[in-house]
C-alpha cells in the first residue's frame, strides 16, 4: 500500500515534470484533432507535437488529411473536436485574423498577389501589422538578400519572375514579419525537378539561419525525408508514424510505410547526408584569375594534381584548369568557365549522381552564393563508407 | 434641304438634346454602376460562389433580351417620362455590368485569396485590396459596354418621353426628314465614341501596372 501510493506520488510529480517540459519544448501541439467533412472524418484523433526549430513533413496520399490538419493551425479550417496549442495557448483563445499575421503561410499556388510588387508583396505582413515604413524597408531588403535575389527584384512585379523566384519571394513574404512559426502546403510542387532541389538546398540553409518550427505538406517522400528534422506519415486522417527520417528509413512502422518508402531504401538513406560532411582534406589547388595557363600548368605539375580552380575576389567559384592526356606523355591544359559543381546541402545521392552523370571524380563544392568550399572525392567517399 | 444646313439652322436645338441625352446617360451609368458591382460584391462572397454562378448563366442569357422589350415592360408598369426612360436604362444596362463584375471577381485566383486569408486580410481587406483590384479591368470592361448600350438605347427610350438625341431621329422619321435623322444617330454615336475614349483612359489609369508588365 505505502509502497504504491508512492510510486503514485511519483508518477504524478513525474508528469507534472513533463508536462512543463513539454510547454517549453514543443511550439505547436496537437491534441485529439478530429475534422470531418459531413460524414467523412478527414482527420482523427490526431496527435502531434512539433519542437522549437525543426521541420517537421506531414506526408501521405492525397486526401490523407495532411493539409487539413496544417490549416487547422492557423485555422483556414474549424477543427470539431480536440485542442491545437501553439507555444502553450490555444489556437481558439486568439482572434483568427490576428492568429494568421504571426503564422507565416506558404501555399503551392504561392498566391503572390499580382499587382503588388515584389517589394509590397514582402511588406504584406508588417503593413498589417502597422510596422515603421523605414524598418519595412530594411527587412525586405534584409529577406530579398536572404532568397538571394538581388535587390533589384523589389520593384518587379510576379508575373516578371520565374517559378524559382516566385518561389523564392513566397517564403520571403511569409518571413516578413519575422513569424515563429510557418505553415507551407507544398510549396515546391509546381517546381521542376532540377530547380526544385536548388530550392530545397536554399531552404534548409535559410532554416540553418532562421531556426523556424516549420509545418511543411508534401506527396514527396524524397522531399519528406530530405527536409523534414521529424516526419509524420499519415493516412485516412490517422497518423501511421512520426519519427525522424532515419528511424523511418530503417524502421518503417509497417508496410504501408515501406510501400511509400520503395524498393530503394538504402539509396534513399544517402539522402541524409549532406555533400557538406564530405569535403576532402586533401590539398586542392585554387588560384585568382590573373595567374597565366603556363603558371599554372608548372603549378599543377609541381603538385602533380589535374585539376585546379580558379576563385574571384569574393571567394566565389568562377572556372576550372583542368590537364588532359592527348598523346604520350603530352599534356594539354584547357579552361572551364562553368565547371560542374555541387552545392554543400546537397544530399550525398544528389552529388553522387551529379559525379555519374558527368564522369568526374572530383567535384567542387560550393554554397548557395557560390563561394567555393572544397571538393567531394569519389574514393573518400567509398573511404569513409567502409570505415 | 442638305444636311449641313439643317444642322447650322437646329444647332441649339441638337446641342440642347445632346446635353440631355448625355445626362440621362450619367445618372443611368452612375446608378447601374453601384447596383451592378455592389451586387456582384455579394453574389461572390465567400461561400456564395454558387450564386455568382447563376448569375452570370442569368445575366449571360439576359444579354439576349431586346432592348424595346425593356423599355416596353417599364412603360406599362411605371409610365413615361425621364424617370421611367432611367430606371429602363439601367435595368438594361445592369445586365453587362454585373456579368462582367461577377466573373472578374470570380477569377481572381483562388491561390491569392487564400495567401491573402492566411496571411491575415480581414473580409474587407480581401475585397479591397485584392478581390477588386485584380477584377478591374474586367470590371471596367463591363462598365464600358453598358455605357455604349445606355447610349444607343436612351435613343429608343425617348418614345417612351425620354427625351434626349431619340427625339431628333423620331421626328426625323415622323416628318420625312433624313437630315434630322442623320443629324441623331451622328451625334448619339460621337457622344457613345468619346465616352468610350474617356471610360478606356480611365480603365488605362486604374488598372494596377502589375497587371499590365510584359512577361
Amino acid at each position: 500500500m505505502m509502497s504504491d501510493s508512492n510510486m503514485n506520488e511519483k508518477q504524478a510529480t513525474e508528469n507534472k515534470e513533463n508536462e512543463q517540459g513539454e510547454n517549453q519544448k514543443y511550439t505547436i501541439e496537437l491534441k485529439n484533432v478530429t475534422k470531418r467533412f459531413g460524414n467523412d472524418v478527414a482527420v482523427d484523433k490526431l496527435n502531434l507535437q512539433m519542437e522549437k526549430g525543426t521541420i517537421t513533413m506531414l506526408i501521405g496520399p492525397s486526401g490523407c488529411g495532411k493539409t487539413t490538419t496544417m490549416k487547422m493551425i492557423n485555422r483556414l479550417v474549424q477543427l470539431d473536436e480536440g485542442e491545437i496549442k501553439l507555444e502553450g495557448t490555444s489556437v481558439y483563445d486568439i482572434d483568427p485574423v490576428q492568429l494568421r499575421r504571426t503564422i507565416g503561410y506558404v501555399i503551392q499556388e504561392i498566391g503572390l498577389f499580382p499587382h503588388f510588387t515584389v517589394y509590397d508583396n514582402i511588406a504584406t505582413v508588417p503593413r498589417l501589422l502597422k510596422w515603421d515604413e523605414s524598418k519595412i524597408k530594411k527587412r525586405v531588403e534584409e529577406l530579398l538578400d536572404m532568397v538571394t535575389l538581388d535587390s533589384s527584384y523589389a520593384y518587379r512585379y510576379p508575373l516578371q519572375l520565374s517559378g524559382g523566384e516566385r518561389q523564392r519571394v513566397g517564403l520571403a513574404r511569409a518571413l516578413g514579419a519575422d513569424p515563429e512559426v510557418l505553415l507551407m502546403d507544398e510549396p515546391f510542387g509546381a517546381i521542376d525537378p532540377i530547380n526544385r532541389l536548388k530550392l530545397h538546398d536554399s531552404f534548409l540553409e535559410i532554416q540553418d539561419e532562421i531556426k523556424k518550427t516549420i509545418v511543411f505538406v508534401t506527396h514527396d517522400i524524397n522531399e519528406a525525408i530530405k527536409l523534414g528534422d521529424k516526419v509524420a506519415i499519415i493516412r485516412d486522417g490517422k497518423l501511421v508514424q512520426y519519427a525522424n527520417s532515419t528511424e523511418i528509413l530503417y524502421n518503417p512502422a509497417n508496410k504501408f510505410v515501406e510501400n511509400l518508402l520503395g524498393q530503394d531504401r538504402s539509396l534513399k538513406a544517402l539522402t541524409l547526408k549532406r555533400t557538406k560532411d564530405f569535403i576532402s582534406s586533401e590539398d586542392t589547388i585554387t588560384l585568382d584569375k590573373e595567374i597565366s595557363e603556363e603558371e599554372v600548368l608548372k603549378l599543377l605539375q609541381e603538385k602533380d594534381q589535374i585539376v585546379a580552380f580558379v576563385l574571384d575576389e569574393n571567394g566565389k567559384l568562377s572556372g576550372r584548369y583542368w590537364l588532359e592526356k592527348t598523346r604520350k606523355d603530352k599534356v594539354e591544359i584547357n579552361y572551364d568557365e562553368s565547371p560542374i559543381l555541387t552545392e554543400q546541402n546537397n544530399t550525398l545521392n544528389e552529388s553522387l549522381s551529379t559525379m555519374f552523370s558527368s564522369g568526374e571524380k572530383l567535384l567542387p563544392v560550393v554554397n548557395r552564393r557560390n563561394k567555393f568550399m572544397g571538393v567531394i572525392r569519389l574514393n573518400h567517399i567509398f573511404e569513409e563508407f567502409n570505415k | 434641304m442638305n444636311l449641313f444646313q439643317y444642322i447650322s439652322e437646329n444647332f441649339n436645338k441638337i446641342m440642347e438634346l445632346f446635353v440631355e441625352h448625355f445626362f440621362l446617360f450619367l445618372f443611368s451609368i452612375i446608378i447601374t454602376t453601384i447596383i451592378g458591382v455592389s451586387l456582384s460584391i455579394i453574389a461572390t462572397d465567400e461561400g456564395r460562389e454558387k450564386i455568382g454562378k447563376t448569375i452570370l448563366s442569368i445575366t449571360g442569357a439576359a444579354q439576349a433580351v431586346p432592348s424595346i422589350a425593356v423599355i416596353a415592360l417599364v412603360f406599362i408598369y411605371v409610365g413615361i417620362g425621364k424617370t421611367p426612360t432611367i430606371i429602363s436604362l439601367i435595368i438594361y444596362s445592369l445586365v453587362p455590368v454585373i456579368f462582367n463584375a461577377t466573373s472578374g471577381i470570380l477569377s481572381v485566383p483562388k491561390g491569392v485569396i487564400e495567401a491573402g486569408k492566411g496571411m491575415g486580410f480581414t473580409k474587407n481587406q480581401i475585397l479591397w485590396k485584392l478581390k477588386i483590384p485584380i477584377a478591374v479591368p474586367v470590371i471596367m470592361g463591363g462598365i464600358r459596354s453598358a455605357a455604349t448600350i445606355i447610349i444607343g438605347t436612351a435613343v429608343i427610350a425617348s418614345v417612351i418621353g425620354g427625351g434626349g438625341l431619340g427625339d431628333l431621329i423620331f421626328t426625323g422619321l415622323k416628318l420625312n426628314r433624313p437630315e434630322a435623322l442623320v443629324a441623331g444617330a451622328a451625334s448619339s454615336a460621337i457622344l457613345a465614341i468619346i465616352i468610350d475614349r474617356i471610360l478606356g483612359y480611365v480603365e488605362k489609369i486604374i488598372t494596377p501596372k502589375g497587371l499590365k508588365v510584359e512577361k
